[in-house]
C-alpha cells in the first residue's frame, strides 16, 4: 500500500528540497561522528587487546623467596629449585614448561657499550619456541640470538661477537656470536618472553657465566588451551606451594582486563564527543520541522477541516522528519565506512579489525541513532500540527 | 422529505472569549433543516455566518444549546467522531477553494476516499466524478496553482463529492469567480440538489442566493427571518 501521507511528506521534502538537504547534513554528519568514532575506539580496544591476549596462554612463574643454601657462604639467591621445577612439569601435563635464567647486564659490540636483558634457555626448548626472522637457532654454546630491537640499534648481524659483562679492562669478557635474530614482539608475545631488548643464550653457557645451575628465574608454561588456565595454575599453586608460598604464578589476564576497560571507557568517551553533533543534528531537525509546520498550517487546516484524523496529520509529519533522517543516515552511513576506514587506518595504521562485527556494527547502529533522533525531533512539531484548530489553521495565509 | 430534520440547531449560542469581551457571534438560534433542501444563509458582515458555517460544518461546538446532524448531538461525539462525520456525512466548498496544494487534482479527489477507506482508490471513481466536472486525465494531472479559479472550483466541488456525503456546505462559492464561471458553478450545485443533496449556501450575493429554495437571514447572531 502506498501511503498518500508519505506521498503528501516526500512531496515536502522536494518542495524544499535545499533546506531538507541542509538538515540532513546535520544528520550525516552526526551518523559519521558517531560511527567512525565508535569504530576508531573499537579497533583501538581490538588491536591493543589481541596483541595482549597473545601472550595470556602463558603461566608465568617466578620466586621471590630469598634462600641461603646450606653450606653455601655465597650471596643468598631467588630462584626455582629443580623439585620445584619437576613439581610444575607434573602439574603442568602436556604443556610446554620452559625453564629460564634471566638478568640485566652491560654489553660491549665493538666500542659500542648497551645495556639489555641476558637470557639463558635450553637449547632444545630455545628451538621450538623462537621463530628467528634472520639465521638460525643457535647449535653452538656461544651462539646467541638477538631481540629486534637489539639488533637493530646496534646494527647486528648474523656472525656479530658480543662481549658480555662490564667493560673492565683488566678482565677479558666472554663473547658470544650472534647467529640469529628475532622478530619484533611488541606487547604480543606468543610465549610469554619479551625478546625485543634482549641477548638470549644457552643455558649452559649462561649458568658458566652466571652460576646458578639447577636454579631457574622464571618458568613459563605455554598452554595448548587457554581453557585449561585457571585450573593449571591451580595444580602448580597447590602443589609447589602446598607448604608455603614459595613462588608467585601470574598470566597477563588481569593486565588484559584492566587494559580493555581503561579502553573501554575512552572508546564510551569520543562516542560521548560524538553524539554532540548528533544533539545539534537533533536541533535543526527540530528546526526545519518547525518551519514546515508553520509553512502549512493553512494546508494542515484543510486536512484537518475535511475529514483527516489528528494521528493521519502527525504521521504525515513524522514521515518528512523520517524521511530526512533516512536519507541523512543512508549518506552518513556510507560515509562512515569511508570517513572510518580512513580515520582508523591513518590513527592506528591497522585495519585488520575494521570490518569484524564489533567494529562495523557501529555503522547501522550510527545509522539507527540518526533515524530514531531524527523521528523524535518531528514528535513535538507533528503535535503540533495535529491539534491544530481547523478554523484558526484555515484563516492563516 | 423525511420527518426527522437532517440539521436542528437548537437554542444555539456561540461566545468568543476575546480580550475586548466575550462576543455573541450565535444568539439562541434554533432552526431546523430538512433533507434535500437548498438553504442560503445571508447577513451582513459580522452577523455570524461564518460562525454558523463552522457550527454546521462541525469544525466548532456550540458554547450552549444542541446541533444535531443527521440525528446524532455534535457535543456529546468524540473528537474522531466528529472527524470521521466531516469525512463521510458534509462535503465543504469553500471560497478559496482550499485545494492541497501539494497533490494534483486528481489526487486532491482522491483524498477524502483515501481518509475513508485507507487506501488508494481502485474503483475508478476520483477519475469518474472528475470527469463529470469537465476534467479528463490529462487535466486531472494538473496541480492547483497549474489551474484556473473555476477549474479549482470544480475540483473543490469534485473533491466535496466524493465519498457522497448528505450535505454539501457552500461559504461563497462564487466569491472569487468571475460572474460566468459563477454561474456555471450554482448551475453544478442546481443538478446536485435534485440529485438529492442538501445544499447549504452562505453568500451575501443576492443573485446566488436566488438559487436557493429558502433563505435564512442573519442579523447581529438571532436569525431574522427563515
Amino acid at each position: 500500500m502506498k501511503d498518500i501521507f508519505f506521498d503528501l511528506s516526500v512531496r515536502s521534502v522536494k518542495l524544499n528540497f535545499m533546506r531538507s538537504l541542509l538538515a540532513s547534513i546535520g544528520i550525516v554528519i552526526g551518523v559519521v561522528a558517531i560511527s567512525s568514532m565508535g569504530m576508531l575506539g573499537t579497533n583501538m580496544q581490538l588491536i591493543v587487546k589481541n596483541q595482549l591476549t597473545a601472550g595470556i596462554n602463558t603461566i608465568v612463574i617466578t620466586s621471590d623467596v630469598v634462600r641461603s643454601e646450606p653450606g653455601s657462604f655465597g650471596t643468598p639467591t631467588t630462584g626455582i629449585t629443580e623439585s620445584e621445577l619437576n613439581d610444575i612439569r607434573d602439574m603442568a601435563g602436556t604443556n610446554k614448561v620452559i625453564p629460564i635464567d634471566r638478568t640485566n647486564t652491560q654489553f660491549s659490540i665493538g666500542s659500542n657499550d648497551g645495556r639489555g636483558s641476558i637470557m639463558g634457555l635450553d637449547l632444545t626448548d630455545m628451538k621450538s619456541i623462537m621463530n628467528v626472522s634472520e639465521g638460525s637457532t643457535p647449535r653452538g654454546e656461544s651462539d646467541a640470538i638477538v631481540g629486534a630491537t637489539i639488533a637493530s640499534r646496534f646494527n647486528l648481524k648474523i656472525g656479530t661477537r658480543i662481549k658480555i659483562g662490564e667493560p673492565n679492562i683488566s678482565v677479558t669478557r666472554p663473547v658470544v656470536r650472534v647467529v640469529g635474530i628475532l622478530p619484533t614482539i611488541g606487547m604480543s608475545s606468543s610465549n610469554g618472553i619479551n625478546t625485543d631488548n634482549a641477548i638470549i643464550v644457552s643455558d649452559t653457557w649462561y649458568s658458566a657465566q652466571y652460576g646458578g645451575d639447577k636454579v631457574w628465574d622464571q618458568v613459563n608454561v605455554n598452554l595448548n588451551d587457554v581453557s585449561t588456565l585457571s585450573a593449571v595454575e591451580t595444580a602448580i599453586g597447590n602443589k609447589v606451594n602446598r607448604n608455603k608460598e614459595v613462588v608467585r604464578i601470574s598470566d597477563a589476564s588481569s593486565r588484559v582486563t584492566s587494559v580493555s576497560s581503561t579502553l573501554s571507557s575512552l572508546t564510551t568517551f569520543i562516542l560521548a564527543i560524538g553524539s554532540i553533533s548528533l544533539l545539534v543534528a537533533a536541533t535543526s531537525i527540530f528546526n526545519v520541522m518547525m518551519m514546515s509546520v508553520s509553512e502549512r498550517v493553512q494546508e494542515i487546516g484543510i486536512l484537518l477541516s475535511i475529514g483527516t484524523e489528528k494521528g493521519e496529520v502527525r504521521r504525515m509529519f513524522l514521515y518528512e522528519a523520517f524521511i530526512l533522517g533516512i536519507i541523512g543516515a543512508i549518506i552518513g552511513g556510507i560515509m562512515s565506512i569511508v570517513i572510518g576506514y580512513s580515520v582508523v587506518s591513518a590513527m592506528i595504521g591497522n585495519t585488520a579489525y575494521f570490518f569484524l562485527p564489533e567494529s562495523i556494527i557501529y555503522v547501522p547502529a550510527g545509522m539507527l541513532i540518526g533515524v530514531v533522533i531524527c523521528v523524535a525531533s518531528g514528535v513535538y512539531p507533528a503535535w503540533k500540527a495535529s491539534n491544530m484548530d481547523p478554523i484558526e489553521a484555515l484563516r492563516a495565509e | 422529505m423525511s420527518e426527522v430534520p437532517l440539521i436542528r440547531l437548537a437554542d444555539v449560542t456561540k461566545v468568543y472569549h476575546l480580550e475586548s469581551g466575550d462576543f455573541v457571534a450565535l444568539d439562541h438560534v434554533s432552526l431546523d433543516i430538512m433533507e434535500n433542501e437548498f438553504v442560503a444563509i445571508m447577513g451582513p458582515s459580522g452577523s455570524g455566518k461564518s460562525t454558523m458555517m463552522n457550527q454546521l460544518g462541525i469544525l466548532d461546538v456550540p458554547t450552549s444549546g444542541n446541533l444535531f446532524i443527521n440525528g446524532k448531538n455534535v457535543a456529546a461525539m468524540t473528537n474522531l467522531e466528529r472527524t470521521h462525520m466531516r469525512r463521510d456525512t458534509i462535503g465543504y466548498i469553500f471560497q478559496n477553494f482550499y485545494l492541497i496544494p501539494l497533490l494534483s487534482a486528481y489526487e486532491n479527489v482522491e483524498y477524502p476516499l483515501i481518509l475513508k477507506y485507507k487506501r488508494r482508490d481502485t474503483s475508478g471513481k476520483a477519475a469518474a466524478i472528475l470527469k463529470s466536472v469537465g476534467f479528463d486525465e490529462k487535466l486531472s494531472a494538473h496541480r492547483p496553482t497549474q489551474l484556473s479559479g473555476g477549474q479549482q472550483q470544480r475540483v473543490a466541488i469534485a473533491r466535496a463529492l466524493v465519498n457522497d456525503p448528505k450535505i454539501l456546505l457552500c461559504d461563497e462559492p462564487t466569491g472569487n469567480l468571475d460572474r460566468k464561471t459563477g454561474f456555471q458553478t450554482m448551475d453544478i450545485l442546481t443538478g446536485l440538489h435534485k440529485e438529492g443533496k442538501t445544499v447549504i449556501l452562505v453568500t451575501h450575493d443576492p443573485k446566488i442566493a436566488e438559487y436557493a429554495h429558502r433563505t435564512i437571514q442573519l442579523e447581529d447572531g438571532k436569525v431574522v427571518a427563515s
